[in-house]
């Protein structure tokens, strides 16, 4: 990019500073490259969500960082996730998603992998030595996979911490989600909207949480409906909605304390009246009880960041793939909750009313993050300032928060960003 | 045999109906519909837009919620509005009852995105028209685009498409 690269120490304890960080974070192709090594192949990331490979022999295609990768069901009913090559001449084994698979057939030579990745047969062994090793021969898993409540995420090379070390009290947010649904699980199956566009990956984390932006951005939304996200703002009776920094770079805007305060059921779910969801209602007392069916009824879903690349938002279910210091796809769908077609049918039309590239929402955030990814060529300032609310942020029950607007939420995922980029992985 | 007065009067309505879209006359597309209709654009054919998230699902309601937040003057998606031009194949009469018409059409479109990158973006794909007649006037209650690339990546789609 524009940046001057030349003689740019990357010291990435003096790019990402306290309220501020270095402009070629997100235009310098070396930073990126960095990036996709210590965050998205050692860390541990988000590839997807169990339910979209319900049966033996299901299979989706992700990328993670630079690498392309498949999540199988494997017969014992474990989730995998393997590389997409082929070890003999490093084929895409698997070239695009489709039917269920019993074994997976590399289209080049005909390697045969089961579906955990490992190899079991090659066509005319006679080709190799009696001591052809096809143990050493496999698509190879990531190193550390796990599981939480559906939610699947991978470590490709080893992120040296465990996946409740990374997820940490954010179990949390995701909780908040699965809970909505009466059986406790969530089902992701009605597809993934992907949205491309010009701008580095980590705009997405950092505005999915910044409350500073809404009604500058997004007034054409507010002009246009009746949002009741307006309604939370303007009533100075109730607590105002925050942002909290959970830790980890995970992070949220609470609308919930919002919502509890005013106590109005569904409220976060376009207002719809409790007695348009009768069944799901029913069941939700019958599975928690009349006071906690109650309170998931006021409180709602996250709207949280789980680092580095899953957006809870309401009740979509949100991630990306950074393609370049330039360029990012996103991809969402939304959650189904099992155990209640009430609320999916209406779920659905929401999400295609609030993301997706045709929606009223992300489209404006997505112009914003291009032109914003243009204005950070311009010199002047070095820095893209992140300071807002450090003087009156606070620590409520160990986490730091702050009003609605502060980019608290955007420090605490430089943080977590910067411990990654500094972390020794040779160890 | 066909009957041209009427494939051409369809015809006009759709080459209408596409320059509407082609200069974001907003308010004369939206008086183009029946109170009852559906503006879709799932992610690919065989979609049931009950089951399947789509890039766009308007009903009536939200047809106007659309347009209200395009003559907004704050849709920065479309700040300014994005040239556009798209050709439009003959057109189809797929199925004929009472004063209703289904009408197929191939079209291509080329977009500036002049409101960032400034790409020169190509859309292609089919739309299934269900026109009506109402009061004697041809009004449109379903409009079905079928994009080629519906379910790959694809920048925003906040004209009219």
């Amino acid at each position: 990019m524009n940046m001057p690269e030349q003689g740019l120490k990357r010291d990435y304890s003096h790019l990402i500073q306290e309220g501020k960080v270095h402009s070629s974070m997100y235009t310098s192709d070396q930073v990126f490259d960095d990036e996709m090594e210590a965050i998205f192949h050692h860390g541990w990331v988000f590839v997807g969500h169990d339910s979209e490979i319900p049966n033996t022999g299901d299979y989706v295609l992700r990328q993670l960082g630079k690498q392309p990768v498949i999540m199988t069901r494997d017969k014992d009913g474990g989730v995998n996730v393997i590389r997409n090559r082929c070890a003999h001449r490093a084929n895409m084994v698997c070239g695009y998603e489709g039917e269920n698979k019993k074994v997976l057939v590399c289209p080049y030579h005909g390697w045969v992998y089961d579906l955990k990745g490992a190899l079991i047969d090659v066509p005319h062994p006679d080709g190799y030595p009696d001591d052809f090793d096809k143990s050493q021969l496999g698509m190879v898993p990531a190193t550390q996979i796990g599981v939480y409540r559906g939610f699947v995420f991978a470590s490709l090379e080893g992120s040296g911490i465990t996946l409740a070390e990374h997820l940490g009290d954010a179990t949390a947010l995701i909780d908040r989600a699965v809970d909505l649904s009466p059986e406790g699980e969530l089902e992701l199956q009605a597809g993934w909207l992907q949205h491309r566009f010009k701008a580095n990956w980590k705009m997405l984390p950092e505005n999915d949480c910044d409350g500073y932006h809404v009604e500058t951005t997004h007034a054409s939304f507010m002009h246009a409906t009746d949002s009741q996200a307006m309604d939370l703002l303007a009533d100075t009776d109730a607590e105002p909605p925050v942002v909290r920094d959970w830790g980890n770079g995970h992070m949220e805007i609470d609308f919930n304390v919002a919502y509890r305060s005013r106590n109005i059921p569904f409220e976060w779910f376009g207002r719809v009246p409790a007695s348009k969801l009768p069944k799901y209602t029913a069941a939700m007392i019958k599975a928690y009880g009349e006071e906690r069916a109650h309170e998931l009824s006021v409180t709602g879903p996250p709207h949280a960041i789980i680092f580095p690349n899953l957006f809870l938002g309401e009740l979509n279910v949100v991630f990306y793939y950074p393609v370049s210091a330039n360029e990012c796809v996103q991809l969402y769908t939304p959650m189904s909750l099992k155990g209640a077609p009430e609320v999916n049918k209406r779920a659905i039309h929401q999400t295609e009313g609030a993301v997706g590239p045709a929606s009223f929402l992300i489209p404006e955030d997505v112009i914003i993050a291009e032109r914003n990814q243009s204005g950070l060529s311009a010199g002047g300032q070095e820095w893209v300032d992140l300071s807002r609310g450090m003087h009156r942020e606070y620590e409520e029950d160990g986490k730091i928060v702050s009003h609605m607007s502060d980019e608290t939420v955007n420090r605490g995922f430089w943080r977590r960003h910067r411990e990654e980029m500094l972390r020794d992985h040779s160890a | 045999m066909a009957n041209y007065e009427l494939i051409n009067e369809l015809t006009q309505f759709i080459l209408k109906e596409s320059r509407f879209c082609d200069q974001s006359l907003y308010s004369d597309w939206e008086s183009l519909w029946t109170d009852d209709g559906h503006y879709w654009v799932p992610r690919g054919p065989n979609m049931d837009p009950e089951k399947h998230v789509s890039h766009l699902n308007d009903n009536r309601m939200r047809i106007q919620t659309r347009i209200k937040a395009l003559n907004s003057g704050t849709r920065h998606s479309q700040l300014p509005v994005s040239p556009m031009s798209r050709v439009i194949s003959p057109i189809e009469l797929e199925a004929e009852e009472g004063d209703e018409y289904q009408v197929g059409v191939n079209f291509n479109l080329t977009e500036m995105a002049i409101q960032s990158t400034h790409d020169m973006h190509i859309w292609a794909g089919r739309i299934t028209y269900q026109l009506r007649r109402v009061e004697g006037e041809l009004k449109m209650a379903r409009k079905k685009v079928v994009l080629v690339n519906g379910n790959e990546p694809i920048p925003n789609i906040s004209f009219l498409i």
